[in-house]
């Protein structure tokens, strides 16, 4: 478990020490919709702005009352902590972020910045082709901005190595629909994390290797199965408070966890419609999921594919997006009987009262799982 | 500016008929023979019996009328899993649809279809889930594409297309769906009014430059709203422009003050608490502050899109381009709002920073800027723009609440004792001492 969380938190060093070793250059990106394949076909690093809370002495007067994830990411850029990107972009989705990103922006007019629309509305006929329009773009500025071409064979290895990267995945998260997973849940967010920070054919290899050690691995035995909704998480915090409480989060929908990598660029000869395609049929996160919602039946299906017992759902204090959509979520898991509990956070979670609520919601849970007190077992009467 | 200074004064004779129009607009949206629908479009009007409801001012008007009802709407949102924190406009209107009455006890008028704005903020994009999550009425999502850097119109091709793709096909749509049909003649009539409405928009605009000023803030909010979120005829609305254009500049040219005694000017930068406006007429009768709008109201189409308040060039109608079509009359509004002088969502992210030019052009004295608590466009870089104001020479007050339409967390005593502080603290005193 340790190594990816490793991973995650010294991620400023691992880049720093990639821009030392291939002399390329990197690229912050704040939203998962950002299409990696195309940077990554140019010889730049992507990675994840993820933020991270400290002391904070500098954000407030130019995100006031934000959203905390993207305050504390204001600081840390403020600060200096990410001062080995080169550029950053932003892709069309929350706002915060886009304030984050402005911020960033205006502060370090040096950097290379760009913005690319991604409809909000995915589902329209002409949604592809104007997101593929942005794309091409973004191509012409990364080949502008690096020097180098982008070719189809450059876009084809990008493909092939995220496409890889995304099926290993998926494989790992196919790992935790047994009775009994191998892995955490904490594990299992923090491998996502890393994924979003490394070198992706780098991090192919430690992938394949991972699952082979997972699947000599011993069970970690039968737990509450709880599955994760709601704002982007940052670390691991929670799945780690709901592993000591005996629990184990079993499946995620959230959008830098499991719908970052749920869908592949399916192969076509256009290779910037079969990115845009892509992106616009990914699991979406609320922003993206407008008029007949494809979310709520999504993390339905979820829910019976992962034999889920119980819902959390952590919304970030003054997400929008999520307090939108919530009622929607809320509805489909009362409608089909699916215990949730809901709370609210921000980059710190309070330990003790969020343990109390789960230990509250968990004690709810368990008279009702036929699974743990054994439905096998001679009745006695 | 001088203290003491007086100035002839004279109620605004476009009010009467402000006024009718709008009854006759508040009547209309209570016929019960027509479809009403959650929007904003202007082009809605084109259907014979079509009507829309924005929720953004029904909100801002019922947390002024009721607070009690603006509370229980907000808690029948959140109950259901509405955040408490998002755009107080959505929970406080949307808040009757659940408990199924209105502020005033009427049946709330169920919405048959929604059409979001998608601009500005996210708030607006999501706007309108509310209806369509509790009863599967149509919903037509549209996007308002931008982006940032050097203008680039090969760039801008797709979102043409894009936006005229999804705005016919709502149109087509909703004839089909409802069985009405759609008045192409009185769209491009609409869009002929909406293009002189924007020139005498931005007269008004630059009239409130002047000293003293014509107009109060309280005034633009009301007028501004005429053709827009208040849905007139559109040869009406540009008869009425026309006549309130010219009133502003004959009371620019006679001296005619909003405020006789005017000897404090004062700007905002983004809506104000709808709840509780008296505090303006708390700084006319005072202090003799008048409020001379923002760059969000008065200022707004004004802005070019390098925030200066040179003047923005609004598109004319193009007497050379041949609409025969459905097609060319969206596509030619399509390539307006792409990224053209209409694009709100670039006005959005060009706003934050222009308060020191609005102050300068607009000859402000001082500035009274809203912290929004979670007002995700209202509040970007709020702070470090007052520090500019300030270190030009402009006096600064910032005042902490929840968003425009929701009034929960706002202390409005608190508000009035800063009010007085921030006056007292430049050397005014009231006019009762």
């Amino acid at each position: 478990m340790e190594k990816f969380k490793q991973l995650v938190e010294n991620r400023h060093e691992y880049a720093k020490a990639w821009k030392a070793k291939t002399g390329g250059k990197v690229i912050g990106w704040f939203e998962p919709y950002f299409p990696e394949e195309i940077a990554y076909a140019a010889g730049v690093l992507p990675v994840r702005m993820l933020a991270q809370h400290e002391p904070d002495t500098i954000s407030d007067k130019w995100v006031y009352a934000s959203c905390y994830p993207a305050s504390d990411l204001v600081n840390m850029f403020l600060k200096g902590r990410y001062d080995y990107v080169d550029g950053i972009v932003n892709v069309e989705g929350c706002q915060w972020m886009f304030n984050a990103f402005e911020v960033a922006k205006n502060t370090n007019p040096n950097l290379f910045q760009h913005y690319l629309f991604l409809p909000d509305y995915t589902d329209a006929y002409t949604s592809k082709d104007v997101l593929r329009s942005e794309l091409e773009v973004f191509v012409r500025k990364m080949e502008e901005w690096t020097g180098n071409k982008i070719t189809d064979a450059d876009l084809d290895r990008a493909i092939d190595v995220y496409n890889t990267n995304r099926r290993l995945l998926r494989r790992i998260a196919e790992l935790r629909r047994a009775d009994q997973p191998v892995l955490f849940g904490s594990e299992a967010m923090n491998v996502v994390l890393a994924c979003q920070v490394m070198d992706k054919a780098e991090m192919n290899d430690i992938l394949e290797k991972f699952i082979e050690e997972l699947e000599e691995r011993k069970p970690a035995g039968d737990r509450i199965r709880l599955m994760l909704l709601g704002s982007e998480t940052f670390d691991t915090s929670l799945e780690e408070l709901v592993e000591e409480l005996g629990a184990n989060i079993v499946i995620d929908e959230l959008d830098n966890g499991t719908s970052y990598y749920w869908n592949e660029v399916i192969l076509q000869k256009d290779r910037l419609m079969a990115l845009s395609l892509r992106y616009l049929g990914r699991p979406h996160n609320p922003i993206k999921d407008n008029n007949w919602r494809r979310r709520p039946q999504h993390i339905f299906e979820l829910t019976e594919d992962f034999h889920v017992d119980g819902v959390i759902i952590a919304k970030q204090i003054y997400c929008h997006l999520h307090g939108s959509d919530n009622y929607a979520v809320w509805k489909i898991l009362r409608e089909r009987n699916i215990p949730f509990h809901f709370f609210e956070r921000d980059m710190t979670m309070p330990y003790e009262e969020t343990e109390q609520r789960l230990v509250a919601f968990m004690n709810m849970l368990r008279p009702g799982l036929t699974r743990l007190v054994g439905w096998h077992q001679p009745m006695t009467i | 500016m001088a203290k003491g200074q007086k100035w002839e004064t004279k109620p605004l004779d476009s009010w009467n008929r402000a006024k009718e129009l709008r009854a006759g607009w508040q009547k209309s949206i209570e016929r019960t023979d027509k479809v009403v629908g959650q929007g904003n479009n202007t082009w809605f009007l084109a259907f014979p019996a079509v009507q829309v409801i924005e929720d953004n001012p029904a909100g801002s008007m019922i947390a002024a009328k009721s607070d009690s009802f603006a509370r229980k709407s907000r808690l029948a949102c959140e109950v259901r899993g509405w955040g408490r924190e998002i755009c107080g406009y959505n929970n406080t209107c949307w808040g009757g649809q659940f408990l199924g009455y209105q502020d005033d006890g009427s049946k709330f008028p169920y919405r048959q279809f929604v059409v979001p704005i998608p601009c500005v903020c996210d708030s607006h994009t999501k706007r309108g889930e509310q209806v369509k999550d509790f009863s599967p009425v149509p919903r037509w999502q549209l996007d308002f594409s931008m982006y940032l850097g050097e203008r680039d119109p090969d760039r801008e091709l797709a979102m043409y297309d894009h936006k005229t793709y999804c705005t016919i096909k709502q149109v087509n749509d909703m004839e089909r769906i409802f069985n009405q049909e759609f008045d192409d003649e009185k769209l491009i009539k609409m869009m002929r009014s909406s293009s002189e409405v924007g020139k005498y928009r931005s007269d008004v605009s630059a009239f409130m430059r002047h000293i003293p000023a014509p107009l109060t803030a309280k005034d633009l909010y009301s007028f501004f709203t005429m053709g827009m979120l208040t849905k007139i005829d559109p040869d009406e609305t540009v008869r009425f422009w026309k006549m309130f254009r010219d009133e502003v500049e004959w009371r620019v040219q006679n001296n005619i003050a909003a405020v006789g005694n005017e000897q404090f000017r004062w700007m905002e930068a983004h809506p104000p608490p709808w709840h509780y406006l008296k505090y303006y007429r708390y700084m006319e009768q005072k202090y003799g502050a008048v409020c001379i709008g923002s760059q969000y109201v008065s200022g707004s189409p004004m802005m070019d899109l390098d925030g200066s308040f040179t003047g923005r060039a609004y598109p004319s109608y193009p007497s050379d381009t041949k609409l025969e079509t459905r097609e060319d009359i969206f596509r030619y509004w399509a390539g307006i709002e792409a990224r053209g002088p209409h694009t709100w969502k670039m006005d959005e992210y060009l706003r934050p920073y222009a308060l020191n030019e609005f102050a300068q052009t607009y000859q402000a004295d001082g500035a009274l800027l809203g912290l929004w608590r979670s007002g995700v466009g209202c509040n970007l870089t709020r702070k470090e723009q007052a520090k500019k104001l300030r270190e030009a020479g402009y006096s600064v007050m910032l005042y902490e609440g929840s968003q425009p339409g929701d009034r929960n967390d706002m202390d409005e005593m608190r508000f009035l004792d800063q009010l007085d502080d921030w006056m007292e603290s430049q050397g005014f005193r009231p006019f009762t001492d």
